[in-house]
C-alpha cells in the first residue's frame, strides 16, 4: 500500500466565499476504493449552490441531527482522471485506467442498481457527509482537518480516494475533457430529454435554462426527433448557442414564448417541457406548466433552493390536462451504461461535446471561472490540470 | 357516373383498365376524385395471390394508397364537405370500437370487413363494370387505381389543401408503415442500432424513421445495388446486399451485440429469411415483422430458446402500428417544415394506363415508389 499524498485542492470554507488553493493530505485506499489523478474538472452549477447555500442544509438542521458543520468542503463532481493506485479487492479498474467520475456511484448491486435505476443508488445516500463510501471514515485532511468531498468525488483537487463504485472506465483514446462533460452535465441534460421527457420524432419540447445541462436537453431532443425545440434564456450567446445544438426556436423568457409557442402548435402546446434554469425557483413552474399541453410532461431537472418547500403549481390543470411532473437526477440515466455510450456517440461525431466547453482554467482560476459562469459567459468552464 | 379504373380479373394477369359505372355515395359515404395513387407491394401480392383469402374476391379493383378531393357526401357525414382534400387510410379509423377507442385506431375493427371488398356501410357494392357486374375493392374497401371512388366516411383522413396530394398519397400506407415500424413498433431510440431488412417503399421509411429517432447505427439490407445507395439518402449508416452480409458484419455494427432493433420490411415475407434475420437481434431487442408473409405459410425457422435466454421479441406491426387520424396529417406536417423526404420516395409516376409498366418496374427493383397521377378534365 502506498503512502499519504499531499497535493492542491480548491477549498470552500464557507456560504458566500471564495474558493481557496489549499494543501491536501490524501491517505491510501483501503478495500474498495482507488486513487484518482483529476485531469480535468467541470465547472458545474450545482458546485456554485454551495457558495449560494441553495445545496447547504442550514446549521440548525444539521445540528438537530447531530451532525458535524457542513464546511470545510472540496467541491468538483464532474470530472476525469487516471487511475494512480488501487485498494484490495478492486476489479473494475487497475492503475492507468482512464476513468470518468460518476457523480452518483453505482454499486450495482441495490434495488435501485439491479432494476436499471443506477442513478439511485443507494451508496448515494451519504454524498453531502464526510467521510468515505466504504467506511464512513476519512481520507482527505487540510492540515489535520477533515474534508468533505462534494458527492465523494472532490474534482477540484489534484488527487482524492474514492470508491470504486464512483468511477467508471473510459477507452483511453477519448479526451479525457470530453469525458469530464459527460459525468455530468451532458449525461443530464440529454438523459432529461432522451429518457425522463421521452422526447419521440415529431413532439415540440420547450427546454427553459440553456447552460451546461440545457444546451444538452437541446442536443438530446434533437436527436430524439423533435419537431421543434424551443429554448428559452435570457442571455442572447446562450440562445445562439442553442440554436447551433439543435434549437429550431429561441426566446428570452418564458413569458415570451408562451404566446409564440401556443402559435406554433395551434393552441396544442408543448408535448415536453424541460426544466433547466440554474436555480430552479418555484415560481417557475406557473408558465413551466402552462408550456405544456394537454397530457404534456414537464421535468424539473434544475437544483431548487434546498429549503424551498413551495411552488406554484395550478392542480386543477396537473389533473384536468392529465399533465406529469417529473423530477430526474443523472437524466434518469445508468452511469455505468450510458457514460461509454454517450461517448461512442460523440466518438461517431453523432453528440456534440468540444462545442460545449467555453473556456479552461487552472486550478488557480477557479474563482475567475465561476465568476464568468455567474455572468452568463460559459456554456461550460472546466479546470485543465497540468 | 362513368370513370376508369385498373381492374384485376384473374390471378397472374395483367392490370386490365377498363370503364366502369360508380353509384352515388349512400349514408356514411362519400364520392371522391382521386388524384394519385401509390404502387404499394400489396397490390401486387393480390396479382401472385399471396393474399388470397385475406382479400376481396375477383374480378377487383386494386389501390389502397390514394389521395383526392371531396365531390360529393353521403347523408350522415358530417367531418367532410365537397372541396375537402383526403387522404385514405388503408386501414379505417372509426373512432369508437375498442382499438380505436385505446389508441389502436390502425386495428379498427372495421378493418375485418375490408377483405370483403365491399362497402364498410352496407357490404354493398358501388362499382360496377360495363356489364353490370358488381367489382370488389381489393384493400381497404378503397379502389384507389381509379379515377374516382365511393369510399366510407372513417377511411377519409382531411389535410389540409395547400398539400400536394401526389405526396400526400402515399402516407396512406407506406410512409407510415416503415415510420412506424421503426418509431413505434420498434421503439428505437437515442443512440440504438437499428437493422432495416428491404428498402423499398417500406423500408425506406423505417430508415427515416430510425433516424429520426436518433439510432446511431442503421444498417440497411437490401441485394439491389440503388436501393442501397437510395438508403443511405434515407440516412442509412451502412448497407449490405444480404443477411448474411450483414451477420458477417456484426462486430463492426455492433461490436458483436447484436442489433437493438431489427425491422422486416422485405417485398414479401418468408419464414426462412425471417429466421435468418433473427440472428441480426441482440439481446431484448425487438425484431418487427412489418412485411406481408404469405397468407397460407404456417410456419417461421426460429430458434425460439432465444426468445427466452436473450429475452428478444418478436412483433407484428400494422400500418406501423400508428393511428391514420394522428399520424397521416403529423408526417404531413414534418414534410413541409422539410424533416421528412416524401420527394425523394416516388421514382416515377404513370396515368392509369402505365399501371402494367409500374408493376415491371416495381418487381424489376428499378422503382422505390411508382405513383400513378391521374388527369382530370
Amino acid at each position: 500500500m502506498g503512502a499519504a499524498r499531499t497535493c492542491r485542492a480548491a477549498v470552500l470554507r464557507g456560504v458566500g466565499q471564495q474558493w481557496q488553493i489549499e494543501e491536501l493530505t490524501v491517505d491510501p485506499p483501503v478495500a474498495g476504493e482507488v486513487v484518482v489523478q483529476w485531469k480535468v474538472a467541470g465547472l458545474c452549477h450545482s458546485d456554485e449552490h454551495f457558495v449560494t447555500g441553495d445545496m447547504v442544509p442550514p446549521a440548525e438542521m444539521l445540528e438537530a441531527a447531530g451532525m458535524p458543520p457542513f464546511f470545510p468542503v472540496i467541491a468538483g463532481h464532474e470530472g476525469s482522471g487516471v487511475v494512480v493506485e488501487v485498494g484490495p479487492g478492486v476489479t473494475s479498474v487497475a492503475v492507468g485506467d482512464h476513468v470518468s467520475a460518476s457523480f452518483i456511484p453505482s454499486c450495482g448491486r441495490c434495488r435501485y442498481c439491479s432494476s436499471g435505476r443506477q442513478n439511485l443508488c443507494d451508496a448515494g445516500a451519504g454524498a453531502m457527509q464526510t467521510g468515505q463510501i466504504s467506511d464512513g471514515t476519512v481520507r482527505h485532511w487540510l492540515n489535520g482537518e477533515p474534508v468533505k468531498l462534494m458527492a465523494k468525488l472532490g474534482t477540484f483537487a489534484e488527487f482524492t480516494c474514492v470508491s470504486e463504485a464512483s468511477v467508471i472506465k473510459v477507452d483511453a483514446d477519448l479526451p479525457l475533457d470530453a469525458v469530464a462533460l459527460v459525468s455530468c452535465g451532458v449525461a443530464t441534460g440529454w438523459g432529461s430529454a432522451t429518457k425522463r421527457a421521452d422526447v419521440r420524432p415529431g413532439e415540440t419540447v420547450v427546454v427553459v435554462g440553456v447552460g451546461g445541462i440545457g444546451i444538452n436537453a437541446v442536443q438530446g431532443a434533437a436527436m430524439a426527433g423533435a419537431k421543434r425545440v424551443i429554448a428559452v434564456d435570457p442571455v442572447e450567446f446562450k440562445r445562439e448557442k442553442a440554436m447551433e445544438m439543435g434549437a429550431t426556436h429561441t426566446f428570452a423568457s418564458m413569458e415570451e414564448a408562451f404566446p409564440m409557442v401556443t402559435e406554433m402548435t395551434w393552441g396544442q402546446m408543448a408535448d415536453k417541457v424541460i426544466m433547466t434554469p440554474g436555480v430552479m425557483y418555484g415560481d417557475m413552474m406557473q408558465l413551466g406548466t402552462a408550456l405544456a399541453g394537454k397530457g404534456g410532461t414537464i421535468v424539473v431537472t434544475a437544483v431548487a433552493p434546498i429549503t424551498q418547500t413551495e411552488s406554484s403549481v395550478n392542480l386543477f390543470e396537473i389533473a384536468m390536462y392529465n399533465k406529469e411532473i417529473k423530477g430526474t437526477i443523472f437524466g434518469s440515466l445508468n452511469p455505468r451504461s450510458d457514460i461509454p455510450n454517450l461517448l461512442g456517440l460523440y466518438r461517431e461525431g453523432q453528440l456534440k461535446l468540444d462545442e460545449l466547453i467555453t473556456r479552461r482554467y487552472t486550478l488557480d482560476q477557479i474563482n475567475e471561472g465561476y465568476d464568468a459562469m455567474r455572468q452568463g459567459q460559459n456554456i461550460r468552464g472546466v479546470i485543465v490540470y497540468e | 357516373m362513368k370513370t376508369k379504373a385498373a381492374i384485376l380479373r384473374a390471378r397472374n394477369t395483367p392490370w386490365s383498365v377498363e370503364e366502369i359505372e360508380l353509384d352515388p355515395p349512400k349514408a356514411g359515404e362519400v364520392l371522391v376524385k382521386i388524384v394519385a395513387s401509390g404502387m404499394c407491394h400489396s397490390d401486387e401480392h393480390l396479382v401472385t395471390g399471396d393474399l388470397e383469402g385475406a382479400t376481396a374476391p375477383l374480378p377487383t379493383i386494386g389501390g389502397h394508397e390514394g389521395a383526392g378531393v371531396v365531390l360529393e357526401v353521403g347523408p350522415g357525414v358530417f367531418s367532410l364537405a365537397p372541396g375537402d382534400h383526403v387522404v385514405f387510410g388503408f386501414v379505417p379509423a372509426c373512432g369508437r370500437c375498442p382499438s380505436c377507442a385505446s389508441g389502436h385506431s390502425n386495428l379498427c375493427d372495421l378493418g375485418a370487413i375490408t377483405a370483403t371488398g365491399l362497402q364498410l356501410s352496407d357490404g354493398t357494392s358501388r362499382h360496377h363494370d360495363k356489364d353490370g357486374n358488381d367489382l370488389t375493392l381489393a384493400i381497404g374497401a378503397l379502389g384507389t387505381f381509379a379515377h374516382h371512388t365511393v369510399v366510407h366516411e372513417a377511411s377519409c383522413i382531411k389535410i389540409e389543401k395547400d398539400l400536394p396530394l401526389d405526396k400526400a398519397c402515399l402516407l396512406g400506407c407506406g410512409v407510415v408503415t416503415g415510420w412506424g415500424s421503426a418509431v413505434y413498433a420498434a421503439d428505437v431510440q437515442p443512440g440504438d442500432t437499428v437493422a432495416v431488412v428491404g428498402c423499398g417503399g417500406i423500408g425506406s421509411n423505417a430508415i427515416q424513421g430510425a433516424k429520426m429517432a436518433g439510432a446511431a447505427v442503421i444498417a440497411a439490407i437490401d441485394p439491389i445495388e440503388f436501393k442501397r445507395e437510395k438508403a443511405m439518402e434515407f440516412g442509412a449508416t451502412h448497407t449490405h446486399a444480404s443477411i448474411q452480409d450483414a451477420l458477417a458484419a456484426l462486430p463492426e455494427t455492433t461490436w458483436s451485440r447484436g442489433f437493438d432493433k431489427v425491422i422486416m420490411t422485405c417485398g414479401v415475407g418468408n419464414g426462412d429469411v425471417l429466421g435468418e434475420a433473427f440472428w441480426l437481434g441482440g439481446k431484448r431487442s425487438k425484431i418487427v415483422v412489418t412485411n406481408i408473409h404469405p397468407v397460407g405459410e404456417a410456419s417461421i425457422a426460429i430458434p425460439a430458446v432465444f426468445l427466452t435466454v436473450f429475452e428478444k421479441q418478436l412483433i407484428g406491426s400494422l400500418f406501423g402500428s400508428g393511428n391514420p387520424r394522428k399520424d397521416i396529417p403529423r408526417l404531413l406536417e414534418l414534410y413541409t417544415q422539410g424533416q421528412l423526404d416524401l420527394d425523394g420516395l416516388v421514382t416515377r409516376t404513370y396515368p392509369l394506363e402505365g399501371i402494367n409498366d409500374g408493376y415491371a418496374a416495381m418487381n424489376a427493383g428499378e422503382n422505390i415508389r411508382g405513383v400513378l397521377v391521374y388527369e382530370h378534365d
